[in-house]
């Protein structure tokens, strides 16, 4: 344990430096919305978050790995304790730099928003929060983080609570299919995003709290995980890592938690591009990675983890393939983009799950995944974004003459596609081989599935980002509105954050683990697929004949009846249930007891005659039952 | 030991003279009845001023109680005017007296003493003797005070003559006589037929003076006496006081609920308190916490009398202002730092402390019972916020309860010294 006062400050400055350089624009926006001066702030929240990149770059470079540590409340030995090392280093600079990219774009996307003060006071919090979550190795302060991203979310998709503009809706309006109208506003979306959020936030709370009640300690690295789950037996284990899991498969938007994720994007669009594509959710992943590193269930033969990282292993490649079909079906651009980044997530988990049989490495491989897909998925919203205000419309749309006017954001467009969908030689395609051959490793332990599930997603995967290229710049209907205007702003932001995976394929190249996988022939067929899949999609984006299942796809399967029609249903039923036992409460408090005491009362009362022989007869027969009981006692026996 | 006979000389004397000088006011009285009036206050003074250290709060609680009667007396109209004054000073000196002496003759005495003067006081009223209820009263006390002397003596021979083991019969009896007289006297419930019809016919004052000053001297003789004669016998045999006490707290709580004249209210929250009264008898099972018992049994007696002298006065007079009636019910219901909160506090610790925890928990459950009844006298009887003469009995009643807001440990002191010298001299027990 290190106890460097040096880092912690460092530390501490990268959490509290966004938030507070977000209170001047929050506090004028209260007593001056909209004035000009207030206008200019957002740039002291972007210098905010700039700082909180120089200290995550600092890290990365000059920080030794190890634990940093401040007392907190050391009578209950919890902590302050945060954790430098392979996965927090990187992850640290990228959500760190992804939220200042994403903050430059924001001052020009944003910058005629009628709630400035709320937006980058969230934007910033959720920053700090983030990379709260990233550094944190005390499971409390993690949950702290945890909150702050929930919360923030909450506030982003909502931003636009007033509900006035169609622009901001997800679904067709109007659109209805049995009792619902699949149409979400922004309000509802934010509601939705923090109900399910908190759904699973509560079983991981009680977890964190059994955990701490059974080993005294909260820091991850400390925790004897394979003592506890001798301890509590397999199925406490199974449980308890469960009640955990529900924390990030609800972040992480995996099934059937995956409906807030698609009207989430009701959010302004950096809201989408930092909260719900790069970051937020990839907590989810992360932190299921933080936990499996120093679990290390390769290094063990517990049953219990045979079970859990099974379930988290098929629950990751379904959710994949689900969001994959979907994002295939629909024509929303930026729901279209949240169904992908829902399948992405679902990748991650399977093949940081994977690493029960394969070891570290697979949770390694999940991880560079999350990079390569956050920096490409950012690009794509940012692109979305200028999309969206360029031709006032949330549906894909574009052709020749549209994209000779977008020239950057088709050229971002086609790199990001290029670079993620696992084209070789692009970044992704080195990553993906790395978990071909995990899935690959696990075919040979006799669990077939897995790769060809992988398989079929990367194909599915290609063809729709293939889709989104094709409909919004080369295929799609002519935009019913233009209105290219100069926003360099956000070009030279979604441009660096393109680069970005440049800067990724050079350090793959000189990791000899994907070096070696991308050679191998199983790889390069799969390549060769995805390739197919990506041409065949970008020159037929859509297909006539294939109009219902697309229907089924927008639909999302019709999964948003489990959330708006069978748990509200279950939720009346209880408050049903409740609203009975309250009136059956009442009944007996205010009806019941009384009665009974009312009648008791004039049970008492009927002695009362006024005649004074009965009087005596009474008080008479009392005494001599008294002193019969008496005698009677006395005669079995008085001690 | 010198000293102590000279103090008890002196005591001695100073209760005689309160007598003639009592005596001799109610005699004049007839000449102007304001002479026995003042002769009776002098006569309570003087009986206070023959007070022990230990004794002392006692006594002027006593004399409090005993001069507001005096003056609820002097307020109101009946057909003994002057004698009635003499009376209650009588009563007042026997109170006093049963505390400081150790003569079973005596103790006995003044049991008699405090009961009589009630028989001709609740005859009394503003226009015609209230003979009906007059006979009912008198028929129970007498059938009270037999059983009670009876029970008594049977307690004293059995400790005397022969040892409690060797007749456990003896013992057995007595206690039960004892008991059962005891809750004839008061108005223990299941014997409490006589109090609420009493309590809602008679003339409001001469029953103020039964439900308070008459209350007091019956418990103290039979504290005095049960520990005196205590023996190992007692523990099993206490069971039947607690089952009594159960069976009166319920009867009168439960009964005042529904009960709509005021009189008759008071009547069942008559039999509801001498039943928690009569539950610290069973603390006699643990010797070393009896002071406990007593103090809090003393205090729900000045609690209660307070209460009900200011009840019965507002009932008299239709009225009184309604901070007094309020804090009078608080009182009543066991509001901390009124006197009812204490001495039900006092009661409950005794009994926790005797391994009654059950009587305890019961207690506590009727003084919620107890609530609305009292709330809705004080709400029907408090009138406005209160002048005249009835507003200077409420607040002189008011001030009664409410003196411990400095918590009476005080009280709890005095007690723990008169109990060393509780019991009857020539019998073993505590002595």
């Amino acid at each position: 344990m290190n106890w460097s006062m040096n880092e912690i400050l460092q530390l501490s400055l990268m959490f509290l430096v966004p938030v507070i350089s977000s209170l001047p624009i929050a506090i004028a926006w209260i007593y001056r919305p909209g004035e000009e001066w207030a206008r200019k702030l957002p740039y002291l929240s972007v210098f905010g978050l700039f700082i909180s990149l120089l200290i995550s770059l600092n890290i990365l470079f000059n920080v030794e790995d190890g634990f940093y540590s401040y007392p907190w409340i050391p009578s209950l030995n919890i902590n302050f304790v945060f954790v430098v090392d392979y996965l927090s280093r990187y992850m640290g600079v990228l959500t760190a730099l992804i939220a200042f990219l994403i903050g430059v774009y924001g001052l020009e996307y944003m910058k005629d928003d009628y709630r400035l003060g709320w937006y980058w006071f969230f934007f910033n919090t959720f920053t700090a929060s983030m990379l709260l979550v990233v550094y944190s190795d005390n499971l409390l302060t993690l949950l702290i983080g945890w909150e702050g991203l929930g919360l923030a979310s909450w506030g982003l998709i909502g931003h636009w609570f007033r509900d006035d503009d169609e622009i901001t809706f997800v679904g067709e309006k109007g659109r209805k299919v049995g009792p619902l109208e699949l149409s979400w506003s922004p309000s509802f979306g934010g509601w939705r995003a923090i109900s399910t959020i908190r759904f699973g936030d509560m079983p991981m709370f009680f977890a964190i709290a059994t955990i701490f009640a059974l080993v005294g300690t909260l820091d991850i690295h400390s925790i004897p995980w394979h003592e506890l789950f001798e301890r509590i037996g397999f199925f406490g284990s199974v449980f308890l890592l469960f009640l955990f899991l529900m924390g990030p498969f609800t972040k992480s938007a995996q099934l059937p938690f995956s409906e807030w994720l698609m009207t989430a994007m009701t959010g302004p669009t950096t809201v989408s591009a930092l909260l719900h594509s790069a970051t937020m959710v990839a907590a989810g992943t992360y932190l299921f990675m933080r936990l499996s590193w120093y679990i290390q269930p390769w290094n063990a033969e517990t049953p219990a983890l045979a079970v859990v990282y099974s379930v988290v292993l098929f629950l990751g490649l379904i959710s994949a393939f689900y969001g994959a079909i979907v994002a295939l079906g629909l024509r929303e651009r930026k729901v279209l983009l949240a169904a992908s980044t829902m399948s992405s997530l679902g990748l991650m988990f399977a093949s940081s799950a994977a690493s029960f049989w394969i070891g570290q490495i697979a949770i390694i491989v999940a991880f560079w995944y999350l990079m390569v897909h956050a920096f490409a998925k950012a690009s794509l919203f940012l692109v979305a974004g200028h999309l969206i205000h360029a031709t006032h419309d949330r549906f894909c749309s574009g052709d020749r003459v549209f994209s000779r006017k977008m020239k950057a954001a088709f050229a971002v467009t086609i790199v990001a596609t290029l670079f993620l969908s696992g084209i070789p030689p692009f970044t992704a395609y080195w990553v993906k081989s790395a978990m071909d051959g995990v899935m690959e490793h696990l075919a040979e332990e006799g669990v077939i599935l897995p790769f060809y599930l992988l398989v079929l997603v990367s194909v599915i995967y290609s063809a729709f980002l293939a889709k989104f290229l094709s409909l919004n710049f080369m295929r799609g209907e002519k935009p019913k509105h233009e209105h290219v205007e100069n926003a360099n702003l956000m070009k030279l932001a979604y441009s660096i954050m393109v680069s970005m995976l440049f800067i990724l394929l050079y350090a793959v190249s000189h990791e000899h683990h994907f070096v070696e996988e991308g050679h191998l022939v199983t790889s390069f067929a799969v390549g060769v697929l995805v390739t197919v899949s990506y041409l065949i999609a970008l020159y037929k984006p859509s297909v006539k004949a294939f109009s219902r299942v697309g229907v089924f796809l927008t639909d999302r399967m019709y999964l948003p009846f489990l959330n708006d029609f069978i748990i509200p249903k279950i939720g009346w039923f209880i408050a049903a249930v409740v609203d009975y036992a309250n009136r059956g409460i009442d009944y007996f408090f205010h009806q019941a007891i009384p009665s009974f005491f009312d009648w008791i009362s004039r049970l008492i009362r009927a002695v009362q005659k006024g005649y004074l022989p009965s009087y005596l007869r009474i008080v008479a027969a009392w005494i001599m039952i008294f002193i019969v009981a008496i005698a009677i006692a006395g005669w079995y026996g008085w001690p | 030991m010198a000293l102590m006979a000279l103090e008890l000389g002196l005591t001695n004397s100073l209760l005689l003279i309160s007598i003639i000088i009592l005596t001799l006011g109610a005699a004049f009285s007839i000449k102007d009845r304001r002479i026995g009036f003042i002769a009776s206050i002098i006569a309570i003074v003087v009986s206070v001023a023959s007070l022990t250290a230990e004794t002392y709060f006692y006594g002027v609680f006593v004399a409090a109680i005993g001069l507001l009667n005096i003056f609820c007396l002097y307020i109101s109209q009946n057909q003994i005017k002057g004698i009635d004054y003499a009376l209650v000073a009588l009563m007042v000196l026997a109170t006093v007296w049963v505390i400081l002496s150790n003569n079973f003759a005596v103790i006995l005495a003044t049991f008699v003493l405090v009961s009589v003067p009630t028989y001709v006081l609740v005859l009394t009223g503003e226009k015609d003797l209230k003979l009906e209820v007059g006979i009912k009263y008198i028929t129970f006390m007498v059938f009270a005070t037999v059983l009670f002397l009876i029970g008594s003596l049977l307690l004293v021979f059995s400790s005397q003559v022969f040892s409690a083991q060797a007749s456990p019969i003896l013992y057995i009896i007595g206690y039960v006589f004892l008991i059962l007289g005891l809750s004839l006297e008061v108005g223990v419930a299941p014997l409490h037929e006589w109090v609420p019809d009493v309590f809602a016919a008679a003339d409001a004052i001469p029953i103020s003076i039964v439900a308070s000053l008459a209350k007091i001297v019956p418990f103290i003789v039979a504290f005095k006496i049960l520990i005196a004669t205590s023996t190992p016998l007692t523990e099993s045999i206490t069971l039947f006081t607690a089952f009594l006490a159960v069976v009166s707290m319920f009867v009168g709580n439960i009964g005042a609920l529904t009960s709509r004249e005021h009189g008759r209210v008071l009547g069942y929250s008559t039999v509801a308190n001498m039943g928690y009264v009569l539950a610290t008898l069973v603390a006699i099972v643990r010797l070393e916490f009896v002071y406990l018992a007593i103090a809090g049994a003393l205090l729900q007696l000045f609690a209660n009398s307070a209460g009900k002298i200011g009840f019965f006065t507002a009932i008299k007079k239709e009225g009184m202002g309604s901070p007094f009636t309020y804090a009078l019910a608080l009182s009543f219901i066991g509001m901390p730092p009124l006197m009812g909160f204490w001495s039900k506090l006092f009661i409950t610790l005794s009994l926790v402390n005797s391994g009654y925890l059950w009587l305890a928990v019961l207690l506590v459950l009727n003084s919620a019972i107890s609530v609305p009844y009292y709330l809705r006298l004080a709400r029907e009887l408090g009138k406005g916020r209160g002048t005249g003469i009835v507003n200077l009995i409420g607040l002189l009643v008011t001030l009664l309860v409410i003196v411990t807001l400095y918590p009476p440990d005080w009280f709890l002191q005095g007690v723990k010294g008169v109990v060393v010298m509780f019991g009857i001299s020539g019998i073993s027990g505590i002595s």
